[in-house]
């Protein structure tokens, strides 16, 4: 989905300090970094601060990027870890309808569905999708990012894998896991998709 | 996660299609495995139906609008880069070199010209008494023992010229 090697080449002349590298770099990610920490916080004002931080983050440490790994990668790693640290730091609780304690180690409140349409409302496409980033805003941390990784971003499971530095089994349980929350999510609310 | 084997001969059931369906819709079975999927989602309504339903999420979570960036996003990020600091640090990174082409990496007798003239004295003789048919088994040593100062130091030579002119190159 990303070009490795002109990313590499970029990355090369913003080490040399030249000004409009780095405008390119921020000119190929900033949607994706903004898209990412939007659907992680579904706060635009949030998103924006966040997507800034991430880049002006990035941009301080490039000496650090280790060229043998894709920049996206290091890119998105920083970024969901950062939106992670911030949903941690603001204490937001998530949904989950089992209750307890999830596979993060992190405690979920129980709630009860929201007072959505009938089944029978058909909704509109526009409406669907709205109610779909709503759902996935309430997943654990964890289960959003990946998920956004996934289906957002359209990355392989190697690539997630890479960027969360989790092991590839890890991965694609977590992201069923976080799929079947979906389903059971927009379930328990009549969301119809 | 899903995986069976020497399975592929046999029909699949509910239980186990509901299980890996995910990894069907994902494409991440092998082709027999997703053949037996495929067999069982014609034949049944039930597991059709959850296959749909799971397809129509996967479509809609891949379509998800993007949100617009706000128009003052670039400013903060761009006038925050360090590019003094990074054009400051260029000419350091540039005349870096791989620790291996690094002149103190070989030992200092290595790089002496005494031992490398020594050297190639060395082999140059046993190379005359192989030339001359002595048959001696210690003379293909003897060169290549000889011969090695010379060679290990040229070659880091040209490892350093060769990483420079990628460099000039590159800028």
């Amino acid at each position: 989905m990303f070009d490795r090697h002109q990313d590499l080449k970029t990355i090369r002349r913003c080490k040399r300090g030249e000004e409009a590298a780095f405008a390119e770099i921020l000119g190929r990610y900033r949607g994706a970094i903004y898209n990412l920490c939007y659907r992680m916080t579904r706060n635009s004002e949030d998103a924006r601060d966040l997507g800034q931080e991430v880049f002006i983050k990035v941009f301080s440490l490039l000496d650090r990027f280790d060229e043998n790994y894709a920049f996206s990668s290091w890119l998105f790693r920083i970024g969901t870890n950062h939106c992670i640290d911030h949903l941690r730091r603001n204490r937001l609780r998530f949904l989950s309808l089992d209750g307890g304690v999830g596979p993060d180690g992190e405690e979920y409140e129980f709630q009860l569905p929201d007072s959505g349409p009938g089944p029978d409302t058909v909704l509109q496409r526009k409406e669907a999708l709205e109610r779909l980033e709503e759902v996935i805003s309430e997943l654990p941390p964890h289960y959003k990012a990946i998920t956004l990784l996934r289906h957002d971003q359209q990355l392989s499971y190697e690539e997630i894998a890479e960027i969360l530095q989790l092991p590839l089994g890890t991965v694609k349980a977590r992201i069923h896991r976080a799929r079947n929350q979906i389903q059971q999510m927009l379930a328990a609310r009549s969301y119809d998709i | 996660m899903y995986g069976r084997k020497n399975k592929s001969d046999q029909p699949l059931g509910c239980k186990e299609c509901k299980q890996g369906l995910q990894e069907y819709l994902d494409g991440t079975l092998e082709k027999p495995e997703s053949l037996r999927f495929f067999l069982h989602l014609r034949e049944c309504t039930a597991c059709q139906e959850e296959h749909d339903r799971l397809q129509g999420l996967f479509r809609m979570l891949e379509s998800l609008p993007d949100h617009e960036v706000p128009a003052d996003f670039d400013g903060a990020v761009l006038a925050s880069v360090p590019y003094a600091a990074y054009q400051a640090m260029e000419p350091l990174r540039r005349d870096r070199v791989p620790v291996f082409l690094e002149e103190a990496f070989l030992p200092r007798f290595v790089r002496a010209r005494v031992t490398r003239l020594v050297g190639l004295g060395v082999a140059s003789v046993a190379m005359a008494l192989a030339l001359r048919g002595d048959g001696s088994v210690l003379l293909p040593v003897l060169i290549v023992t000889g011969l090695l100062p010379e060679i290990v130091v040229r070659l880091q030579g040209l490892g350093r010229r060769a990483l420079e002119t990628t460099r000039r190159a590159e800028s």
